[in-house]
């Protein structure tokens, strides 16, 4: 059912619709995650994404599936898009690396449709910053080889050149709404200016209430959010996440300091072995008997298997993923910051 | 009696010499010579053999079984039992049984060597002598007519050839004798065993009558009476060999060797004949006490140090020379008198002698219970023991072996450094005068004495013994109070980093060394330094193993060692007045992690960081503060938690009296000066956990206010609060002009604290990631290795 198209996508397009619906659905479930299908066609490189539709959030597989299957077939029946495309899910301030995550886009990836994308809705980023966060995310082909083998030794991560930057791609997020709806935007926009308001302006209390009724009459006028001073909940929310990835990661990293020391303490056995049986090697040729092989000891010894890199390097993305927000968030706070001590000067 | 003895002494004596003769003749000829002296006398011999025997024998023995029904002496039983069995041997050599001769043969020289040795010795007898060489010529008969004899009788044979050739090792000069004139020998004999059947009447009859008999100037006969009375001059060698022979062996009496010595040493005349007799004496001395954990009894060290003493006595005052690299004089049991200006150079090891006695001396005191008046008598001894270390250090100084010196020197300094000063000056005394080393010199400067002893033996090669030396010289400046001078030579001895390697006795002494150090710099109020050189100690609750003194108790959940181990563990223990006082060593541990942690703990304020300045401190103090009732305070330890109490509520006062209360300073020289130390430590740091505590409720405090809570003059404070404030402890600063402190409160948000905690974290992550790439590194290095080959 999926358009086979070989060229790689390059953005993702979304009806506005389909944005307002993850909205609606991610918010109303605050602060459980939730998941949804994405539907629509692959063209040429861009993902047009036309519907979707939330999963239940109730924890049942089989049901969740059945309910998948019945959605698609009323869809179809109305005529409406159905293609999957990917799917989507809520996140917050943007902890959504994880291996489920990773699980799931993997099987879309691989047995849907090669072109499937995961859609990010960060609520509560949204809720703090003012601004809507919505990203698009797919995993890279070296990601996919080298799950597919779940093969994540040091070396193979380093012969496909694989790192905690690269098991995601980006892709961009457009929006794209009909003629209609953008012009009925406009008008929403632009509302007729009222000149008895605007005269009772120099009362506190009507100041008050014509900024209200402002505000109901221009939805979509920029408000004040992105002015806002306070820092610490989301910055002491993010420190708390990396506090904890910190935590996991250190207890891999234990994990991977033993593997360490008994591959360390296993060579030296092997070579204490192999030293041994040098040297009687070389007695055997002074007798003229014949010398006993050597790479008997790959059989005899055995070095223990390394532990799978993938849990730290997912860890090491999510912390990444962290510290970007971080990042992100202390420009705009930063200049914030700064022009509100010039004003207090 | 006596004449029965003096009869045999006497024969024994012409042997002696004729023996010398033969002896050295023997030598250079070998077999070939001796078959065909055999050869000859086999032929004189065959006639006469049987007549001789069967009168003497059977006669004898009917005899002795009607004689002596009521008196049989454990010596005359064996006699008869010889008797028996050479008669029995001579029936099986007319019959050629080889299977009854090898039998009786063993049975005639178990009993010969049990009549030889031990108590009642007598001289072996003719009889067996006689025995000997017939079973000697027969077996060459029987070798040229080798051909008819069944399996077993072969068999029985060889096993007979084989004991031959051993014995008439033994007996060489007997059986030479014998061999010379049969005939003399035996009469000889039979006049023997005439009067050894009167003998054991005598002798039982009354013990008093034997004292008058004694006519020849035998004033004390006793029940070794015989013995002594034996050994004279010329045969003292042959008797010594006879000891050393049986020394070792499975059923040797070594009490009996003992006394036997003993008698030989009391014959000894010449500085030789003392020599051989004291070595072997002292050798068997220490063979009593074989066993692993046991220790000779006193009585024996004693007199084993008494002949120690005398041995070197007499190598001081003659020429000879006992070293371990000579060969073994070979005297043919001949004394030897030096003659002017030469050397005579004998084999054996004063050292080793003198060792034993030391480590005997070590394990009686382990095994004395240390609070009875046996272990105070018993430490009585060591100065003879030291005197005796110092004579063998001057005697192999003399002999210019270095390695002998630095073993004696290691000892001796291990018998001073633990010892207060006057303690070392009252054994340097007891050395005599007369014993001086060229070496070391100071005598009546004890820290000078062991400055010298140590720098001796750092000149010494062997690492062992620099290791040890360093340790006992900073055990003993610690010891005196001189912290920076040990701890300057500890850590320029870089022992920290290789005394895991080193063997157990020196790690002992490492960890004795640290604790001393420790409660050095607590003397000195050196508070910070005492309580890191006691936590490694203290930190682990093993302090008493650490310390060698006392195995480890079995906890719960941990199987019990095995019992090598705890004998081992036992062997090593330290004797009692060597220990170093747990309970104040504990005490001070405690109380200098009270005097850190308390601020430390308040300055850390409530978030409960995790950093511990002592971990068993904060233990208890945790596990006192469980508790639903507190008592007043009953043990050192109690008494350290309340007055930790205390001292975080601000009461330095109660604090004080707490720690002043604790009986065991009276244990610490000088503890006047001591305790006025711990108050101004408790004053200073009452202050600084007040300040802690309460900084952020005062906006300013008058430093005349903080003077009089803590009985503190205003410069004090001054120079406390304003140290604080220089390390950054206490966001405060000082109005000079109002005397007093301006506190600025500041604090942290969860943000910061999270951001510093976060910051910390990763710290602590890339510095243990960067390790993880070393190993991987040498891991990749080691693999690649492996690969290659």
């Amino acid at each position: 059912m999926a358009t086979t198209n070989t060229e790689p996508l390059q953005t993702v397009q979304l009806d506005g619709l389909v944005v307002l619906k993850i909205i609606k659905h991610c918010r109303e479930s605050y602060p459980n995650d939730v998941t949804g299908q994405l539907l629509g066609l692959d063209d040429q490189g861009t993902l047009e994404v036309t519907n979707c539709f939330p999963f239940p959030s109730d924890g049942d597989e089989d049901a969740s599936a059945q309910y998948q299957l019945d959605m698609m077939r009323c869809l179809r029946a109305v005529n409406v898009d159905n293609n999957t495309v990917g799917w989507y899910r809520s996140a917050h301030l943007g902890n959504f690396v994880d291996l489920s995550l990773i699980e799931t886009q993997y099987s879309y990836q691989n047995s849907l449709s090669a072109q499937s994308v995961v859609l990010i809705h960060d609520v509560s980023k949204s809720a703090a910053q003012g601004n809507l966060s919505l990203r698009a995310f797919r995993l890279t082909q070296v990601f996919m080889k080298a799950y597919e083998a779940k093969k994540f030794t040091t070396e193979s991560l380093a012969q496909a050149k694989l790192s905690f930057s690269n098991i995601f791609e980006e892709l961009p997020v457009q929006i794209h709404n009909s003629h209609y709806v953008t012009m009925m935007l406009h008008n929403i926009e632009m509302p007729k200016l009222d000149s008895d308001r605007l005269r009772s302006l120099s009362t506190f209390a009507s100041t008050q209430k014509t900024q209200t009724e402002l505000e109901e009459a221009r939805p979509l006028a920029p408000n004040f959010d992105v002015l806002d001073l306070e820092l610490d909940p989301f910055m002491q929310k993010n420190l708390q996440y990396l506090l904890d990835c910190a935590d996991v990661q250190q207890q891999e990293q234990n994990n991977y300091q033993y593997w360490q020391r008994s591959v360390a303490r296993e060579q030296t056995k092997m070579q204490a072995w192999l030293a041994k049986r040098k040297q009687e090697n070389v007695q055997r040729v002074e007798k003229g008997q014949k010398p006993l092989p050597e790479d008997e000891v790959n059989t005899l010894f055995k070095l223990p298997a390394e532990p799978s890199r993938l849990d730290s390097m997912i860890l090491s993305a999510q912390m990444h993923n962290f510290t970007k927000q971080i990042n992100q968030f202390a420009g705009p706070s930063l200049a914030r910051l700064y022009s509100i001590q010039e004003l207090q000067k | 009696m006596s004449r029965f003895f003096r009869s045999t002494s006497d024969s024994e004596s012409e042997t002696d010499s004729d023996i010398s003769q033969y002896s050295s003749e023997e030598e250079f000829s070998d077999g070939s010579d001796e078959e065909e002296q055999q050869q000859q006398q086999q032929e004189e011999d065959e006639p006469k053999k049987s007549r001789f025997l069967k009168g003497g024998d059977d006669s004898d023995s009917d005899d002795e079984s009607s004689v002596k029904r009521q008196v049989k002496s454990l010596k005359d039983k064996r006699l008869e039992g010889l008797f028996v069995s050479v008669k029995a041997i001579e029936n099986g050599q007319k019959n050629n049984d080889w299977g009854l001769i090898a039998s009786e043969f063993d049975k005639l020289n178990l009993t010969v060597s049990k009549v030889t040795t031990g108590f009642n010795a007598v001289s072996t007898p003719k009889a067996y002598i006689k025995v000997v060489a017939e079973i000697d010529d027969s077996l060459k008969e029987a070798k040229e007519k080798n051909g008819k004899k069944n399996s077993t009788n072969i068999k029985a044979m060889n096993n007979v050839k084989q004991k031959m050739k051993k014995i008439t090792k033994q007996y060489e000069d007997l059986i030479a004798e014998y061999r010379k004139n049969p005939e003399e020998f035996m009469i000889e004999e039979e006049e023997e065993v005439e009067v050894e059947e009167k003998a054991p009447k005598v002798k039982a009859a009354d013990k008093q009558e034997t004292k008058t008999a004694g006519e020849d100037g035998f004033s004390q006969v006793g029940k070794s009476g015989k013995v002594i009375a034996e050994i004279t001059q010329e045969n003292l060698f042959a008797r010594l060999k006879e000891v050393l022979e049986s020394r070792g062996k499975k059923n040797t009496n070594r009490q009996e060797q003992l006394n036997v010595l003993e008698a030989l040493l009391k014959n000894a005349i010449t500085p030789f004949q003392k020599i051989s007799v004291l070595q072997v004496l002292l050798a068997s001395r220490f063979d009593v006490s074989v066993a692993l954990g046991d220790c000779m009894k006193v009585s024996t060290w004693k007199s084993a140090a008494q002949e120690l003493n005398e041995l070197l006595n007499i190598l001081e005052t003659t020429s000879f020379v006992i070293r371990e690299d000579v060969d073994e004089y070979d005297n043919d049991e001949k004394d030897i008198v030096p003659e002017p200006g030469q050397i005579v150079q004998l084999r054996g090891s004063i050292i080793s002698y003198t060792d034993r006695l030391d480590e005997d001396y070590t394990k009686s005191l382990q095994s004395i219970d240390p609070h009875s008046v046996e272990y105070i008598d018993r430490l009585r001894d060591e100065p003879t023991l030291y005197n005796i270390l110092v004579r063998t250090q001057i005697y192999y100084e003399g002999l210019n072996i270095q390695k002998g010196v630095a073993r004696m020197i290691m000892r001796r300094l291990e018998h001073v450094y633990f010892k207060p000063e006057q303690v070392i000056l009252a054994t340097e005394s007891q050395v005599p005068n007369t014993m001086k080393s060229s070496i070391i010199t100071a005598k009546e400067n004890p820290s000078e004495l062991v400055n010298q002893l140590c720098s001796y033996l750092y000149k010494h090669d062997v690492s062992v013994l620099r290791t040890r030396a360093i340790l006992c010289h900073i055990y003993h400046y610690a010891l005196h109070d001189q912290f920076h001078t040990a701890r300057d030579m500890l850590l320029m001895s870089h022992l920290q980093e290789s005394v895991h390697q080193a063997d157990h006795a020196t790690q002992i002494l490492y960890n004795r060394t640290m604790v001393q150090i420790g409660l050095c710099a607590f003397r000195q109020g050196l508070i910070k330094e005492c309580q890191v050189s006691l936590q490694e100690i203290q930190g682990t609750g093993r302090v008493k193993e650490l310390l060698a003194q006392g195995v480890s108790q079995t906890r719960f959940g941990q199987a019990a060692p095995e019992p090598e181990v705890v004998v081992v563990e036992q062997r090593q223990l330290l004797p009692y007045h060597m220990h170093i006082n747990l309970e104040l060593l504990e005490c001070v541990f405690l109380v200098c992690s009270m005097l850190l942690e308390i601020p430390a703990q308040a300055q850390a304020g409530t978030s409960n960081s995790k950093k511990f300045i002592s971990r068993p401190f904060r233990r208890l103090l945790d596990y006192n503060e469980r508790q639903a009732f507190t008592g007043p305070p009953e043990n050192t330890r109690d008494h350290i938690m309340s007055a930790a109490k205390a001292l975080a509520s601000g009461e330095w006062e109660k604090a004080r009296d707490f720690i002043l209360a604790i009986k065991i300073w009276d244990l610490m020289p000088n503890n006047e000066k001591i305790k006025k130390m711990l108050v101004d430590k408790i004053q200073e740091e009452g202050l600084r956990t007040y300040l802690f505590t309460y900084a952020s409720y005062y906006s300013t405090v008058s430093i005349a206010q903080l003077a009089t809570m803590f009985d503190l003059s205003q410069v004090q404070v001054n120079a406390i609060v304003a140290k604080m404030i220089f390390s950054e402890e206490l966001s405060a600063s000082l109005d000079q002009v109002s005397q007093c402190v301006v506190l600025h409160q500041i604090e942290l948000s969860k943000l910061q604290l999270a951001a510093l905690q976060y910051s910390e974290k990763v710290s602590g992550f890339v510095e243990q990631n960067e390790r993880l790439l070393n190993i991987g590194r040498e891991n990749n290095n080691a693999a690649t290795a492996t690969k290659t080959h």
